[in-house]
């Protein structure tokens, strides 16, 4: 065997034993990485092909992937389909007849407390926070819908080709960009840390820049928008919640999103008007700290955490 | 959908500043518990396990960016913390290997087109780029499909984006754990190959 091929050979044994989850033996792994300088960049280009790969490759056609497809396909059926057709019954037939003529859409979900980063591959990013849920397209990369929770977007400007968000029934045209969106229970926003974002450009036509934030109240569709400081957008991406005049239930939902406890609220609690910040690493090992380190008094209640205002 | 995030592979948190910026030492910005304690416990061994990887000059750096993700994205209770720790190590560095081929390559695309614009946000995308990810993804199909025997593909699929273990896969296709190591060898030299050809442009 020549020495680079079973170089080669070594590394994609180690890179096959070291990506499964129950390998553990890392010191026979750093013995041979320190046996030879060309080992680790050998073992570096085979794992990074085969973890971009897993992440590129869609889930194979599964049973509970039908009703996904079956639920995406509803919802761009009237884009794609002239009436009638997108009311046929889902199965296997009739999604692979729909991956021909429709959008390559795909969604990833976070549970609560995750962090996801998805590299769309421009050098634009999205950072989907925990307990979210965001669709994308691989025949348009310019697009994102956010299903539910919350997103922190990093985007490469293209004038010719803006990149389009659709949250909460809205539809954001970034103007370059790094955004923030949130869709939950506690209201809709969008905050813009750096360039601007259109939100409903058909309609509405309001414009954000650096430091504004849009929000709209649960059941209202009164838009507010107010300032809000650059630094202490997205700050969730980093592990630390930021609060600046939120209600309870926007500090209860975020403190679920991010620690993956559960967090509620009394029910009718007044809107209340927190500021603070605080690390997540802290909430999630104790759920009960939030308390202190926002000023509210939160107790266990049953397999949740009670939060009542100041 | 990979949920397991214990696994590193595409839950990535890439936080490039500050929980640790500002505070005091490591040891008293966070509570202790498993993971921390390895960490600070096993901080050599860990620094020599990064610089055989690679890390060299930024093995410091590395570090700090391990310390950082399982601060941020540690989920509950971890078996073996210090394997967890070499694994999200493993991890950083496979994704900044990444980040330093993307980069190469987008220089090369931009080099004669960039002009004064130095903040890379506002940089406008390759239209070549964003058809190579997506010729990518599609050539990454193709490439799976025809791989023999079929099985391996979908015993790819199951590592590495379901993220089951390998031994869970050998139960579940009632073969030899050494065989699904095999396939998963097979696999990932086919795709390396075809990232290979794709970097060549």
């Amino acid at each position: 065997m020549q020495p680079d091929e079973q170089l080669r050979e070594e590394a994609l044994a180690w890179a096959v034993r070291t990506l499964d989850p129950a390998f553990a033996d890392w010191d026979a792994f750093t013995h041979w990485l320190e046996a030879n300088p060309a080992h680790a960049a050998a073992y570096d280009r085979i794992a990074a092909a085969a973890m971009e790969a897993g992440e590129l490759s869609p889930a194979p056609a599964a049973a509970n992937d039908v009703q996904e497809a079956s639920t995406i396909r509803r919802q761009v059926g009237r884009r794609w389909f002239a009436g009638g057709l997108a009311a046929c019954a889902a199965g296997l037939l009739a999604v692979g007849l729909w991956q021909q003529a429709t959008p390559d859409l795909y969604s990833r979900q976070t549970a609560p407390g995750q962090v996801l980063a998805i590299d769309l591959g421009d050098g634009s990013r999205i950072h989907l926070a925990g307990d979210s849920r965001i669709e994308l397209d691989r025949d348009n990369l310019r697009f994102a819908r956010l299903e539910r929770g919350r997103a922190l977007f990093t985007i490469h400007h293209d004038e010719a080709n803006p990149f389009r968000v659709e949250a909460g029934g809205h539809e954001l045209l970034d103007v370059g960009t790094v955004f923030d969106v949130r869709d939950d229970a506690a209201g809709f926003s969008v905050a813009v840390q750096e360039g601007a974002v259109m939100v409903d450009p058909h309609d509405v036509k309001v414009r954000l820049d650096a430091g504004d934030q849009l929000a709209i109240a649960p059941g209202s569709d009164r838009m507010v928008v107010s300032e809000i400081a650059a630094a202490d957008i997205g700050t969730w991406r980093d592990g630390r919640l930021t609060f600046a005049s939120a209600s309870l239930a926007e500090v209860a939902a975020e403190l679920a999103r991010a620690s993956g406890h559960r967090f509620i609220t009394a029910p009718g609690a007044p809107r209340g008007s927190l500021t603070g910040s605080i690390l997540v690493d802290a909430v999630r090992r104790d759920p009960a700290s939030a308390g202190a380190l926002l000023g509210v008094a939160v107790w266990r209640q049953g397999d949740a955490w009670m939060i009542e205002g100041p | 959908m990979p949920s397991e995030l214990l696994d590193g592979q595409s839950v990535r948190d890439e936080s490039a500043g500050g929980i640790i910026a500002g505070k005091g030492t490591m040891a008293d910005s966070l509570p202790e518990s498993g993971v921390h304690a390895a960490f600070l416990h096993h901080r050599a061994q860990l620094l020599r396990f990064i610089a055989a990887r690679g890390g060299g000059a930024d093995a410091e750096d590395v570090l700090q960016e391990v310390w950082l993700r399982i601060s941020t994205a540690q989920s509950g209770p971890v078996a073996n913390p210090l394997s967890y720790l070499y694994r999200v190590a493993n991890t950083v560095l496979i994704d900044r290997y990444r980040a330093r081929r993307q980069a190469v390559l987008r220089d090369r695309a931009w080099s004669e087109t960039q002009g004064g614009s130095d903040i890379a946000v506002s940089d406008a995308p390759s239209a070549e780029r964003i058809v190579l990810a997506r010729d990518l993804a599609r050539a990454v199909e193709a490439l799976l499909a025809r791989l023999h025997p079929p099985r391996v593909a979908a015993i790819f699929r199951r590592h590495r984006i379901d993220g089951m273990g390998q031994r869970q896969i050998a139960a579940e296709f009632g073969i030899s754990l050494s065989t699904v190591e095999a396939d998963l060898r097979i696999a990932y030299r086919a795709l390396a190959e075809l990232r290979e050809q794709f970097d060549a442009g």
